[in-house]
């Protein structure tokens, strides 16, 4: 059971991973950069490193994604 | 253009080479390979200095010095978005 | 940004102050459990952005007081600096308060137990101080980078008009 939960988490990263430098709408590709993050943060927490996990969630889930919409307001939407 | 493309698909292989390569003798999980050191801070850290949480007394008792870089790398990247986004900073 | 809708006002402000608070247990517990100073000044400046998005801007930048944040945050290097300059007779970062008794020295059992909060002498002082640190910097990031894209979109704006 908690291998096929890994297995699922690491297999979420690398589909959203993906997904971030496949969108062409930048929101949308903000957005599963996000997803990204909390994965890799629940993937800290799996591993046992618990203090790593939460700096993920707080600066990546959160921070950065708040930052890069910011960012986004100045700049076009979409991508050429 | 067309010509770069080969140069980045040979690159890429070769770099999957030697990942794979490296994941052939990968240590298995969970067992650190030199010991003595965690050993050391797992005895020593409750008494010596009193705290129940190992990690945080590595970070700010036994390596505080590492956590002063990164305080202090925190406090330029603040101090350069503040110089980079000040109120009439690129007035021409 | 633009303040959204009613629903989403009202539900930030009753949930952001626990945002708030779960950041300062992360702080104040560094040394008992999971987390620290970095990770619990993380969370508390989340609760910038959540106000950021959800109340717009113009009414963010009348709350904060950039002159506030910044003044924090030199401070919190400062305390952190200072914990660690204080040691000196030993080593730089050396545990002085460790075991003396007082605000940050009690002793703890041996062996695994619940943890006792006034322990572990410069250790939950350098928590504070860098949990201070990161909140004002990391709030003083979200709120100059959006000051400064307000000021580009301004400028565009006039531009176009000419």
């Amino acid at each position: 059971m908690a291998d096929v939960v890994h297995t699922a988490v690491l297999v979420l990263i690398v589909v959203s991973a993906f997904f971030a430098a496949w969108f062409r709408d930048l929101l949308a590709a903000v957005i599963s950069l996000a997803i990204m993050s909390l994965m890799i943060s629940l993937e800290f927490y799996i591993l046992q490193a618990p203090d790593v996990a939460i700096a993920e969630a707080g600066i990546g889930a959160g921070l950065s994604t708040a930052i890069y919409m910011i960012a986004l307001r100045a700049c076009k939407r979409t991508r050429r | 253009m067309r010509g770069w493309r080969i140069f980045y698909l040979l690159g890429l292989m070769v770099m999957c080479g030697l990942f794979f390569g490296a994941l052939q003798d990968i240590h298995p999980f969970g067992e650190p390979v030199e010991p003595a050191m965690d050993d050391y801070f797992l005895e020593r850290a409750q008494e010596e200095r009193a705290v129940n949480n190992v990690v945080t007394s590595i970070v700010f008792d036994y390596r505080g010095f590492d956590t002063l870089g990164e305080a202090a790398v925190l406090f330029t990247a603040v101090t350069s978005v503040v110089a980079l986004f000040r109120k009439g900073g690129h007035e021409r | 940004m633009n303040p959204l809708s009613l629903i989403v006002r009202t539900v930030c402000n009753v949930f952001a102050w626990f945002m708030v608070i779960f950041g300062a247990y992360i702080i104040v517990h560094g040394h008992l459990s999971p987390g620290g100073g970095f990770q619990g000044g993380a969370v508390v400046a989340t609760f910038i952005a959540f106000l950021l998005v959800a109340h717009g801007g113009k009414r963010l930048l009348g709350w904060v007081k950039e002159g506030l944040f910044s003044a924090v945050e030199s401070t919190g290097l400062l305390i952190f600096l200072g914990a660690g300059l204080f040691g000196i007779s030993t080593t730089f970062f050396y545990n002085f308060l460790a075991k003396k008794g007082g605000l940050f020295g009690s002793v703890v059992p041996l062996g695994s137990n619940t943890g006792v909060l006034n322990s572990s002498g410069t250790i939950a002082l350098m928590n504070l101080a860098v949990g201070l640190e990161v909140v004002a910097g990391l709030s003083l990031i979200i709120v100059y980078m959006f000051k400064g894209i307000r000021l580009e979109l301004d400028r565009e704006e006039e531009s176009h008009d000419r």
